[in-house]
């Protein structure tokens, strides 16, 4: 009896303590984006309201968005197409150097960004990409890449070999084979797989920090401006934004989404 | 496959390589290459300046990510423990939340939360706990760092070690509990153990993290004291125009991260 007693205190201790620890700087950002008045050191805001969210329709704030939203949709797609014959030849043990190349796509998540991306601007520089939004693509595209082709290894690997094998057995070619069987049954991956990727674009800091840097503001670059300028409610609603899509995914597919793909947005 | 389609899946892989090649893998050879070099000629002078002006700052680095490490995993064992153990599926599904914050969005949420006149101090104030008036000043210091990097970091460590501790068999469970083994033993004696390779790539993995950690710390940063060693780079390159320096603080994180580079690798040969 005292047993599960103390079990159950155990447990209201710490859940308690996790759902403090995690909505709580969550919570923060809410009251902030809502705060229209607030003078320290009241504990909470004298004024609520929606001012601020209204701000982020019009102006500076909306064209960061939709033009993030652009960058996000070209790299999805280029990476999408890229990254496909890599991964199905990687997933057959097909990819000529396989060892080599699978290294340079994971090499990425391995070192430190700033100081690569740092040495890409100065090499963008000399490209004339520097400040352009070709020149940010690119760089999104390396982390898109990456998830790109390591999501869609597992998904072609899923697939299983078998139903290829009577195909080229009743005589269709290799590439009939892969477009009429493994890329339809891979669908569902390339679907996470373009998320995945979108969200990674979207959210991207570092080198869009970079490589963007004066011309090209995308959201997570607004907001950091506006917090740095003490504009806390305007980096606050921002950055709501910024984890909404995350956030709603979450919600949505929480049963759907495989912890080798979840694993990857750890990283974001 | 025949010849023709060999030809043509081999040429269709070249567009992928080649955007990893121009903005991965030639700027990394160039930040190596250009940390060697001062006014076009070899020198290890960059390397001196890193000694001289940011020693202190390699220091603090290694400490807030040990602080980060030993906090998140110290943390994250015993929740991934106890939810390989029992059912506990609101907490479960909290703990992945910052899976899908950002970085940025982390930064600039703990530092509204955390800074002097922050929410933290406010609730802490309505709750009777701190005088009214006070400020808390853990936002601005290593503390204030080590909490926002576990705070981010500590969902994809807990995602990674339930994976590997729901691998393990109940049968060494029950056998643990025939013995009379209570819920902290298991995970000690038991379930560390027979996943200590995950255990490990996910202590290097969050190790290297932290300690290339850029955004938190800018959006967390303050003026003076010790700071990480990714916003002295940025802060280098940036406003000092010092490409070489900034390529030597760079070579130093990539020796900082050979750790993670070394066990990707082993993870792409085996």
């Amino acid at each position: 009896m005292t047993r599960s007693l103390l079990g159950l205190a155990f447990r209201a201790t710490v859940g308690t303590l996790v759902l403090v620890a995690i909505l709580g700087p969550l919570t923060s950002l809410l009251i902030w984006s809502l705060a229209e008045r607030w003078h320290w050191p009241a504990p909470f805001p004298q004024q609520l309201g929606l001012k601020y969210w209204l701000r982020m329709l019009q102006g500076d704030p909306l064209r960061a968005l939709t033009r993030g939203v652009g960058i996000a949709s070209v790299t999805t797609v280029l990476a999408l197409l890229m990254s496909v014959p890599v991964s199905y030849l990687a997933a057959r043990r097909r990819l000529p150097a396989g060892p080599l190349v699978l290294a340079l796509f994971v090499l990425p998540q391995a070192f430190p960004q700033l100081p690569v991306f740092a040495s890409a601007t100065v090499l963008f520089y000399r490209w004339n990409l520097a400040g352009t939004i070709p020149g940010v693509v690119l760089i999104h595209l390396v982390g898109g890449l990456v998830y790109a082709v390591w999501t869609l290894t597992a998904a072609f690997r899923a697939v299983g070999p078998e139903l290829e094998e009577a195909a080229v057995n009743l005589g269709a070619s290799a590439t009939r084979t892969f477009f009429r069987i493994a890329l339809p049954l891979a669908l569902p991956g390339v679907a996470a797989s373009a998320i995945l990727v979108f969200l990674h674009s979207l959210d991207e800091f570092n080198g869009t920090l970079l490589v963007g840097a004066p011309y090209v503001t995308t959201l997570p670059v607004y907001m950091y401006t506006a917090s740095l300028g003490y504009e806390l409610q305007i980096a606050s609603v921002t950055a709501l934004i910024l984890m909404a899509p995350g956030v709603v995914l979450l919600l949505l597919l929480e049963r759907f989404l495989r912890a080798e793909y979840l694993a990857f947005f750890g990283h974001l | 496959m025949s010849r023709w389609e060999r030809w043509a899946w081999g040429l269709a892989t070249v567009p992928a390589v080649g955007v990893l090649v121009a903005a991965f893998g030639l700027p990394l050879l160039q930040s190596v290459g250009a940390s060697f070099v001062r006014e076009g000629r070899f020198t290890w002078e960059n390397y001196a300046i890193v000694y001289r002006l940011y020693r202190q700052d390699v220091l603090y680095t290694l400490g807030v990510a040990a602080g980060g490490v030993a906090l998140t995993f110290g943390c994250g064992i015993p929740l991934a423990g106890y939810l390989r153990l029992r059912a506990w599926p609101w907490v479960e599904f909290l703990l992945k939340v910052p899976l899908f914050v950002p970085f940025v969005v982390t930064g600039h949420a703990m530092r509204v939360f955390l800074q002097p006149s922050g929410t933290l101090a406010a609730m802490l104030t309505a709750a009777g706990i701190l005088p009214p008036g006070a400020r808390l000043g853990i936002g601005e210091g290593w503390l204030g760092l080590v909490l926002a990097l576990t705070w981010k970091h500590l969902a994809l460590v807990v995602l990674l070690l339930v994976g590997a501790f729901r691998g393990v068999d109940d049968s060494y469970l029950e056998a643990a509990q025939g013995f009379g083994a209570g819920t902290f033993r298991q995970i000690w004696a038991v379930l560390v153990p027979m996943s200590a390779t995950s255990v490990a790539l996910a202590l290097v993995l969050t190790l290297t993290s932290m300690l290339a950690s850029f955004s938190i710390p800018l959006l967390m940063s303050r003026g003076s004291g010790p700071q990480m060693l990714m916003i002295d780079l940025y802060y280098r390159f940036g406003q000092h125009g010092d490409f070489e320096v900034a390529s030597a603080l760079g070579v130093v994180s990539y020796v900082m991260a050979s750790g993670a580079v070394y066990a990707y690798l082993r993870s792409v040969t085996r």
